[in-house]
């Protein structure tokens, strides 16, 4: 996603960090927070049906707009659905989404600026003036525009989001390869004769990928933040499938009298976006740690 | 001269990225499924009504002399005319920039007012529990859909207080302001935490360097330099980051437009979607995409008249 | 008025707003006065004042003030009255109709109203292209003999002609726009109406002012009336409830409790033509079979979705007309909620164990998405499974025209005093609109309904339309749902505020006291 692009505080790292570091093996208090706050997310997520006795999509049209507390915890909405169901529900919709919306654009975006990094010339040159382009764009108004074009419906968000999100990840890996292809070990490789998928793949990708990882993180918040938003357009999750941001956009019209059925799924909203961004910090300093 | 040369070499290495985006908001908006005839016409769209309709807006030509006839006015700076208000859409762009432009400005006012004194107070003590403080906290923001810190806002500012107004954008500049007051918090939570954070660590880089060691060592106080080095520094900064996020601000005022009901050009983008106005929407995506282009350009120069070591050449 | 699609359009969008300052004086008796500024406040701006061409009620309602027909439709939406016309004769081989011009009347320009301005605004209304021209489809031409005297000639003989002849887009402008061109004219328009133009801010408000020489004596009270638009329905609530508005136009059916009790506003249903439908595509299997269109029709509890999308505030629907339309049948026998013969009705259909159907939706209409998921859950014992397409609305819109869809809802209000509008869209193929975007054709429904256009007979229009309700209602060509009320809220110092059920108001008649 070309929104926020936050460059990660990280030096360019030695490939064999990540995984041998031998200080960092201790977990950092903003990556545990991270990892705690996702952890009894994914939890939630994975025992809805032990946690509440309701499904979901169960209608009680006689109990509509129930207040808090009694027989359903957090109330039920215009058309009797338990709200403490659809929160939890809506995590799996939620969470799953917005990682899968992340995956391809990470994909992609990485391969191409890998390769156009690595072999600069025309091609670099087109694809970047098609990057600027992109990014001329708003990001909310071109992923609109897109979800339009293709339809609402999840596949057709993972697309929307691809064709825009895949712009940062290019460029964060472009700008990583270009200073890494004229270090010594790379140098070598391609004096010595190695092909070059190997050197891409070998040498170059595991040190340039980190900071694309440490984005990806702000970056599952921003489409996160997007579902909800066109949720609220009434262009996300087709209903009745449980989402945060239709819940919110349901609730907009009780405002006045029902605040807590736009608070609720706001709040965890505002909780998972807290824990994927802490998550990030946290690798960021367990990598600048060492 | 070598600003200009600079502002010259840049507008040449827009052109293709204009002209790429006519292209493509021309066929994304032509390829949606639906039709402006059909639309406008409702439940009353006959096949006749839909076909007379459709000659008038010119759509019953191929769609590249459609392309070709868009290209041709907007290169002479006339972006058409709008098929639902059927007026020029140079005039209902006109009507809307405003609150546009007042929720740019004062969004970004109110991220700088929130985020200097935070970023400083977490550099004076680098490491202490302000500055921890400083840094996650604000994190918070980063994760809340602006959709619905707008709707907080306006349950508890607008409706249980009643300070400001629920939404609108008022008639005279002082109900601007008044209305324009919400909007812009909801954007500045979202912005301020990247400002936030940037602002620390370019603070600290300063604090840091060698010329504020050797003036710390002539007994100049930290607190002192902190407020002489660092505010240079910090506008520097802080032009830098609103620069590289300036489509994000445009593309969060189409949200933050439509919550508080603000006339801006985001929500007039919207509803001509919604009704394809082809015009509008091909009007104001090309206004908007002009405006992060020159908005970016402005950034660039700032940067370089306020850090002497950005050359123009970069 | 008219269009499911400007709603939709008016509850996904909001346009852009104004946040007035008036204050309002203290209020001290509730007596009418002369004079005032009366603020009307409503979610969406106008789009035009072109009252040929413009579909969206936010412009109709405004234009009408101006902009006057012949003759007007009746307080109870089911006749007309006389208007600028004082009475019409009608030829013995009924394709003559003589209208007598009220004298005295005088446009806003200071010119009087003459044959030749009506002849040049109807034949300028039959002559618009995608616009309201197909109002006009049965007149041949329009003659002035004398100044005082139109006759209107009709293709064939044509019942609905004077109900037609009272829609707004017959209103009557001066001849040749004063010498305007039609753009320039439409921009600060010129009528024989109670007000006048003053100005509009597009986007946040629309003024209008009195017109002292109406041919209405003493009328109107009012000195202005200025329509703002504030999207926002809680901003709409809290400006009525401060006195800087003193109309607010639907308030949503969720916030009327709320409003009720109040001291100083109030909340009134006015009866409307609002129907609300299911629409099956016939085209498509398995809603070719009446059966499987019944079962549908018996299994929805009517009850249950005014609760939960009305909050109460609508009736269940028996026939496809409204209450409020002329020959209306209270007796049709329309499908209501009954499960057990849901199930029969399914066992006899071709698909007797149940099938899968897609429900094309509206996205951002909270309505439609209530109504497309409790429809889900209601025909669930049947068997039958409703997967729930989201698209934008044009979109909807689009593929409703191209009968590419297998259930969606849609929506009705008419705008003439004459069942004929909505029975010929709704059940005759051959008007283009494919049965209401059906693809329902009945053969004997179809004759029945061109027989009616001919019928001059109160009684005979009667059986027919009879007829045409019952067997349509059998036919379960369309699922329907409700009929709701115009809701809105105003201030208690308004008097006279009466929506007629085809939606117009006529603010010439209200006062509002100081």
């Amino acid at each position: 996603m070309t929104a926020v692009v936050e460059r990660p505080e990280l030096e360019p790292a030695d490939p064999a960090v990540l995984v041998v570091a031998p200080r960092a093996r201790r977990l950092n208090p903003t990556l545990l927070a991270g990892l705690v706050l996702l952890g009894l997310l994914l939890l939630a997520a994975i025992f809805a049906p032990l946690l509440t006795p309701y499904g979901p999509t169960t209608q009680d049209l006689s109990n509509s707009l129930a207040p808090l507390g009694g027989k359903h915890l957090l109330g039920t909405d215009q058309l009797g659905r338990d709200t403490l169901s659809r929160l939890l529900y809506g995590a799996r919709t939620d969470l799953r989404v917005g990682f899968l919306a992340v995956l391809f654009p990470f994909i992609i975006g990485s391969v191409l600026g890998l390769v156009i990094g690595y072999r600069g010339g025309l091609l670099d040159t087109l694809v970047m003036r098609l990057v600027d382009m992109v990014i001329a764009f708003p990001f909310y108004v071109l992923v609109i525009a897109l979800v339009f074009v293709l339809g609402p419906g999840t596949r057709n968000i993972y697309i929307a989001i691809t064709a825009v999100g895949w712009v940062a990840y290019c460029r964060i890996v472009r700008g990583e390869v270009l200073v890494a292809k004229q270090q010594e070990y790379a140098l070598a490789a391609r004096a010595g004769g190695v092909p070059t998928w190997r050197i891409l793949l070998r040498h170059l990708l595991p040190n340039v990928i980190v900071q694309a990882v440490v984005y990806s993180m702000s970056d599952i918040v921003l489409s996160i933040l997007a579902i909800v938003t066109l949720g609220y357009l009434g262009l996300g999750v087709p209903p009745p499938a449980p989402d945060w941001g239709s819940m919110i956009a349901d609730g907009q019209q009780f405002l006045l009298d029902k605040w807590w059925l736009t608070t609720i799924p706001g709040v965890a909203v505002v909780i998972t976006g807290l824990g994927l961004s802490l998550l990030g910090d946290g690798i960021v300093e367990r990598v600048k740690q060492t | 001269m070598a600003y200009l040369a600079f502002i010259g070499r840049r507008m040449w290495q827009l052109l293709p990225v204009l002209f790429g985006i006519t292209l493509v908001v021309f066929f994304m908006i032509h390829l949606i499924p639906g039709d402006p005839a059909s639309t406008l016409l409702g439940n009353r769209s006959t096949p006749q009504a839909v076909a007379a309709l459709r000659s008038q807006f010119g759509l019953d030509e191929p769609l590249y002399q459609q392309y070709l006839d868009f290209l041709g006015r907007v290169v002479r700076g006339d972006l058409g005319s709008s098929f639902v208000y059927k007026s020029p859409v140079r005039d209902l762009v006109q009507g809307r920039i405003s609150a546009t432009l007042w929720l740019l400005g004062m969004g970004a006012l109110f991220s700088l007012l929130l985020s200097v004194p935070l970023a400083v107070l977490a550099a004076s003590r680098k490491g202490g529990a302000r500055d921890q403080a400083v840094r996650i906290v604000p994190l918070i923001g980063l994760g809340m859909p602006a959709v619905w810190v707008g709707l907080m806002l306006q349950l508890f500012f607008a409706l249980k207080l009643g300070w400001f107004p629920v939404s609108g954008f008022g008639a005279s500049f002082g109900e601007h302001v008044r209305s324009i007051v919400l909007p812009a918090i909801t954007i500045a939570v979202a912005l301020a935490p990247i400002l936030v954070r940037s602002l620390r660590t370019s603070l600290l880089e300063v604090l840091d360097s060698d010329y504020v060691l050797t003036a710390r060592a002539k007994g100049i106080s930290r607190g002192r330099l902190l407020v002489r080095h660092a505010l240079r520094n910090a506008a520097v900064s802080s032009v830098t980051v609103l620069g590289v996020n300036i489509a994000y601000l445009v593309g969060a005022t189409v949200i933050v437009e439509r919550v508080f009901a603000l006339p801006g050009l985001g929500t007039l983008m919207l509803e001509s979607i919604y009704s394809r106005d082809f015009p509008v929407v091909q009007g104001v995506v090309i206004v908007i995409a002009v405006l992060v282009v020159l908005v970016n350009l402005a950034t660039d120069l700032a940067h370089a008249s306020l850090d002497p070591r950005v050359g123009v050449e970069a | 008025m008219r269009r499911a699609l400007g709603t939709l359009v008016a509850l996904v969008l909001t346009v852009s707003a104004c946040g007035g300052t008036t204050t309002s004086t203290a209020p001290t008796k509730n007596k009418p006065a002369k004079g005032g500024d009366l603020v009307i406040v409503k979610a969406l701006d106008s789009k035009s004042m072109d009252n040929t061409t413009t579909f969206d009620n936010d412009s109709i309602w405004i234009f009408e003030q101006m902009m006057e027909p012949l003759y007007t439709v009746t307080e109870d939406g089911k006749g007309v009255k006389p208007w600028l016309a004082t009475s019409y004769t009608l030829s013995p081989d009924k394709l003559n109709y003589t209208f007598k011009l009220r004298p005295g009347v005088k446009f806003t320009n200071g010119m009087p109203m003459t044959s030749a301005d009506v002849k040049f605004s109807l034949d300028k209304a039959g002559a618009t292209k995608g616009g309201w021209e197909f109002i006009n489809t049965a007149i041949k031409s329009v003659a002035a003999p004398t100044p005082d005297t139109v006759v209107v000639t009709t293709k064939y003989p044509w019942a609905p002609l004077v109900a037609d002849l009272s829609n707004f887009n017959n209103g009557i402008v001066p001849k040749d726009y004063a010498g305007m061109t039609s753009k320039a004219f439409y921009d600060h328009p010129v009528g024989t109406g109670p007000f006048k133009w003053d100005h509009w801010t597009k986007g946040s408000e629309l003024k209008l002012v009195k017109n002292a020489d109406y041919w209405q004596t003493g009328k109107p009270s009012l000195d202005s009336v200025t329509w703002k638009t504030v999207p926002d329905d809680n901003t709409r609530t809290l400006q009525l409830q401060g006195g800087q508005a003193q109309v607010n136009e639907f308030p949503p059916f969720s916030s009327l409790g709320q409003l009720k009790n109040s001291s100083t506003t109030q909340v009134t249903l006015f009866d409307s033509t609002k129907t609300d439908y299911l629409l099956f595509n016939h085209t498509t299997k398995p809603f070719n079979d009446v059966h499987a269109r019944r079962a549908i029709s018996l299994a929805i509890d009517r009850a249950a979705i005014i609760k939960s999308v009305l909050f109460g505030n609508g009736k269940p629907a028996n026939s496809f007309m409204p209450p409020q339309v002329p020959y209306y049948d209270a007796a049709t026998k329309g499908l209501q909620y009954d499960l057990t013969a849901a199930k029969d009705e399914l066992a006899k259909s071709s698909t007797p164990n149940g099938f899968t159907a897609t429900y094309l939706s509206a996205a951002g209409n909270v309505q439609d998405a209530a109504i497309a998921q409790i429809l889900q859950g209601a025909v669930k014992p049947l068997g039958i499974t409703i997967k729930i397409e989201n698209v934008d609305p044009a979109t909807a819109r689009a593929r409703q025209d191209k009968l590419d869809y297998q259930i969606t809802h849609s929506s009705w209000t008419m705008d003439i005093a004459d069942p004929d509008e909505l029975v010929s869209f709704a059940v005759d193929p051959t008007t283009g609109a494919k049965s209401f975007y059906t693809g329902y054709s009945n053969k004997a429904v179809i004759a029945a309904t061109h027989d009616a256009q001919k019928a001059f007979d109160p009684a005979a229009r009667q059986a027919k339309y009879t007829f045409i309700q019952q067997q349509a209602a059998d036919d379960a060509f369309m699922a329907f749902l409700y009929y709701s009320p115009y809701q809105w809220s105003y201030s208690k110092k308004v008097q006279g505020f009466l929506p007629y059920p085809t939606g117009n108001y006529h603010l010439e008649d209200v006062t509002l006291s100081k």
